[in-house]
């Protein structure tokens, strides 16, 4: 009787077994055809379809992206007759489901995607190379270089993306604590020493603000999934990289790397910095400074712009109305490095709809529609002439672009995310340290080499 | 592809206490430890009805629809976790899914024997985290649960509110657990540092409990939260159930009440306390939500266990072959576990039927 039972269990988990085989090999069917159709479709004519349906995935940009998205492209729609679909993805899971859409064909025609990840999805094979349609948005010369060289791979031919909208990081203060410490804020945060000077000051002599305490400066720590962007600047501004000029080793762990992760597990580890903030997460420490109890931070420019907006009630008026930008500090290089990010569109290779895909992309291009969405998120356009005007009228704007200009981001390579995840890690750890009494340099060296080896091992996978 | 999901399946093989008399495999068709068990009951329950083939194949057709289902949902994803632990699945293999190439053992080489893998380091520490975490969580539990049923099973006045209360965090989603004591952690704002530090001036010094080594106790103490109000429910129905008599008759034979504890009630609830200590320690050895959302991907080598590790490198990383075999070797554990705990309890449910 058992053996009866044993032999009926396995004919059912054949049975359920070969559904899900052939249930697999249908998806890739469908997908190489649908491949070759949409292929088809590019190299003949270039009429839309009216009432074509486009879907494309938007990550939550601002405070109300799917609704802000949909009025950006309805003169796209109104002109083409092409219907936008605008499909919400949260920043938390967007590498998944970008991930496995690109692998398995199911997903929308179009995507956004960090800048970052771009090289990383391009390895996975699912996404179209744009290398030949890219001349009618301009090309390369249309865009600053550093936001070109986002939509590329390192030491390999092809476009994978097209820029979407810049983002970077500056120092973030507030007007009225410089002043009371008698500070300059054209000189305040200069280069490492009068950064270091200014937050000194600010510990001593403004420590509170209407009768609450205020920090002179707050990091977020290891819970920050944007770690890396706030300590490599400083790596950068010590002459140091994260990996070498041809991306086949790993350098985190070189002198200069280490000079400018010490500098600033210093400001923790000296208390300039609140070691409480090092429990909080990106958000929550970006929330600190809104309601006063942070002088100075690191943010980016969607922060300046919801100073302006009434509806932000995590703003203190004294907060709000004292907000001031300054580029990032020099380093012993003599530049002021900050990291710049943002968003790329990418197309799927399994989109049935290339033409009508691409035109949306061209639409999503143009100056002035950068010009338009960039301002409602608080971000810039990524085309150069666009993001040139954005910085006119407003000196905190005209700071931000100044930063933008010594933007500068990671190599353009497929394990990047890896590495970065591995970085985090690490530097989390340092930081972590540095608030339990400070760090010494051996200490800071060994955690620096196991970054260092466990980014070797990460650039040494292969296909094989 | 679902190969993320062995771990969770686990608790599903341990063995009810009772198994129901006319279709055994009805409900666990697929554990191993009723398997034994079951020719035997399955022959005396099945002689009157020998000859009829029909009847036979009843039970069968019976469950044919849940069996199915398990398979779908258990089987044939812990299977494909298991092949994918043989391959090299990597960022750049990782759109080849299945077809990916073999790798051997390779995975579970590098993490079991190559100390100098540095893409495994961290990992020695996760597994004592874990295990500390594990045996914390589940003396915590098990013992904060009996400790408040016995107090709970008293006749006093506001016995009905008291159990309600006590039953609240229960209700708690493990997710939100999480976020609720992330900000009650909190070394300058956070409430257990106020009380401790500024209302009842126990401690001078604010303590960092989401840094350093306190971090395991900020996962453990709300795990143990959240865990006592289950099981002081099942305490509590099972002292419910004995009989006032035999502590009546113990202590009119001059036991007092510790020894009315050690020899009566703590001998009856045996295999209660068997059952829960067998999915306590299963359910923490398994522990994702609460340190990921307190101390985020990576929470620092204080505080990673098995399972934020596993996901990190698997999700994170893509490297589902390394997370792969990883995920085996901690269900293999598990097996170990589950059968150390029987060789231990076996008797208590033989006996208890």
């Amino acid at each position: 009787m058992s053996r009866r039972f044993i032999r009926l269990m396995a004919l059912v988990a054949a049975m359920a077994l070969s559904t899900a085989l052939l249930a697999a090999c249908g998806g890739d069917d469908e997908e190489r055809g649908g491949g070759s159709g949409g292929a088809a479709a590019a190299a003949g004519d270039t009429a839309l379809k009216k009432g074509t349906a486009v879907r494309l995935w938007i990550m939550n940009n601002g405070p109300d992206p799917v609704k802000d998205t949909e009025r950006l492209v309805q003169p796209f729609e109104q002109k083409t007759g092409v219907d936008v679909k605008v499909e919400l993805v949260g920043w938390d899971v967007q590498f998944d489901r970008i991930r496995n859409a690109a692998v398995s064909g199911e997903g929308p025609d179009i995507t956004q995607a960090g800048t970052t990840q771009v090289p990383f999805f391009a390895a996975l094979g699912g996404f179209e190379d744009l290398s030949d349609r890219v001349s009618d948005l301009g090309g390369s010369e249309a865009y600053p270089e550093g936001v070109w060289s986002t939509t590329q791979v390192q030491g390999q031919e092809g476009t994978w993306a097209t820029p979407w909208f810049t983002e970077a990081r500056a120092i973030y203060y507030r007007k009225d604590v410089l002043k009371q410490a008698g500070i300059d804020p054209k000189t305040a945060f200069a280069d490492w020493d009068a950064f270091r000077t200014t937050l000194e000051t600010i510990k001593q002599k403004v420590p509170e603000v209407g009768g609450k305490p205020i920090q002179p400066f707050g990091t977020p720590g290891k819970k920050a999934f944007d770690l890396v962007h706030h300590v490599m600047p400083f790596v950068w501004d010590a002459g140091g990289a994260e990996l070498n000029d041809d991306a086949s080793k790993a350098t985190i762990a070189s002198p200069q790397a280490q000079q400018g992760v010490k500098y600033f597990a210093d400001l923790v580890g000296d208390g300039l910095a609140d070691k409480a903030q090092l429990e909080r997460d990106g958000t929550q420490v970006e929330n600190q400074f809104k309601a006063g109890r942070l002088a100075v931070w690191m943010g980016g420019p969607w922060v300046l712009q919801s100073s302006e907006r009434e509806d932000d009630d995590k703003w203190t008026k004294a907060a709000r109305e004292n907000v001031g930008i300054a580029p990032m500090p020099a380093g012993p290089s003599g530049k002021g490095f900050t990291f710049v990010g943002g968003s790329n569109l990418m197309m799927l290779k399994s989109s049935k709809h290339k033409n009508e895909a691409w035109a949306l992309l061209k639409y999503l291009s143009e100056p002035k529609v950068q010009t338009e969405y960039a301002a409602l998120m608080g971000m810039f356009p990524s085309k150069a002439d666009a993001q040139a005007q954005a910085g006119e009228g407003d000196e905190n704007k005209a700071q931000f672009l100044k930063a933008i200009q010594q933007g500068r981001s990671y190599a353009e390579i497929p394990q990047w995310g890896q590495i970065e995840n591995a970085y985090k890690g690490r530097f989390g750890e340092i930081l972590d340290q540095a608030a339990r009494g400070g760090i010494d340099d051996a200490t800071l060296s060994t955690e620096l080499r196991k970054a260092q080896d466990e980014a070797d091992a990460l650039l040494a996978q292969n296909a094989g | 592809m679902g190969g993320a999901g062995p771990p969770s399946r686990a608790p599903s093989s341990g063995p009810p206490p009772r198994t129901p008399p006319i279709h055994p495999m009805s409900s666990t068709p697929l554990t191993v430890e009723v398997a034994d068990e079951r020719p035997e009951h399955a022959r005396r329950r099945r002689r009157p009805f020998a000859g009829g083939l029909s009847k036979r194949r009843l039970p069968f057709a019976l469950i044919a629809p849940a069996l199915l289902f398990m398979v779908l949902v258990h089987v044939v994803p812990t299977a494909a976790g298991v092949a994918l632990s043989f391959k090299n699945l990597n960022t750049f293999t990782f759109s080849q899914l299945f077809d990916a190439p073999w790798n051997g053992f390779a995975n579970y080489d590098s993490i079991l024997f190559d100390q100098a893998n540095p893409l495994r380091s961290g990992m020695g520490q996760a597994a004592v985290n874990t295990l500390q975490y594990t045996f914390l969580t589940t003396v915590g539990t098990l013992g904060g649960g009996l400790g408040i049923a016995l107090l709970l099973n008293r006749k006093m006045r506001g016995q009905r509110i008291a159990r309600t209360l006590m039953l609240t965090p229960w209700i708690v989603p493990s997710f939100v657990v999480a976020v609720i004591w992330g900000f009650m952690w909190q070394s300058d704002v956070g409430i257990v540092n106020k009380v401790l530090v500024d209302y009842l001036g126990i401690l001078s010094e604010r303590p960092t409990w989401l840094i350093g080594e306190n971090s395991l106790w900020a996962i453990t103490i709300p795990s143990i939260w959240r865990g006592i109000p289950f099981a002081m429910l099942l305490f509590l129905a099972a002292l419910q159930s004995i009989p006032q008599d035999l502590s009546e008759a113990a202590s009119i034979d001059g036991a007092g009440p510790w020894r009315r504890f050690r020899h009566i009630t703590l001998p009856l609830l045996r295999p209660l306390i068997a059952v829960q200590l067998l999915f306590t320690v299963i359910y923490s050895a398994y522990q994702f939500t609460i340190p990921y959302v307190m101390l985020g991907s990576n929470p620092g080598p204080d505080a990673d266990l098995m399972m934020t590790l596993i996901v990190r490198q698997s999700f994170s990383n893509n490297l589902f072959g390394f997370g792969a075999a990883a995920s085996v070797l901690l269900m293999l554990a598990m097996f170990v576990w589950v059968a150390i705990w029987y060789a231990t309890f076996r008797r208590d449910l033989q006996e208890s039927r």
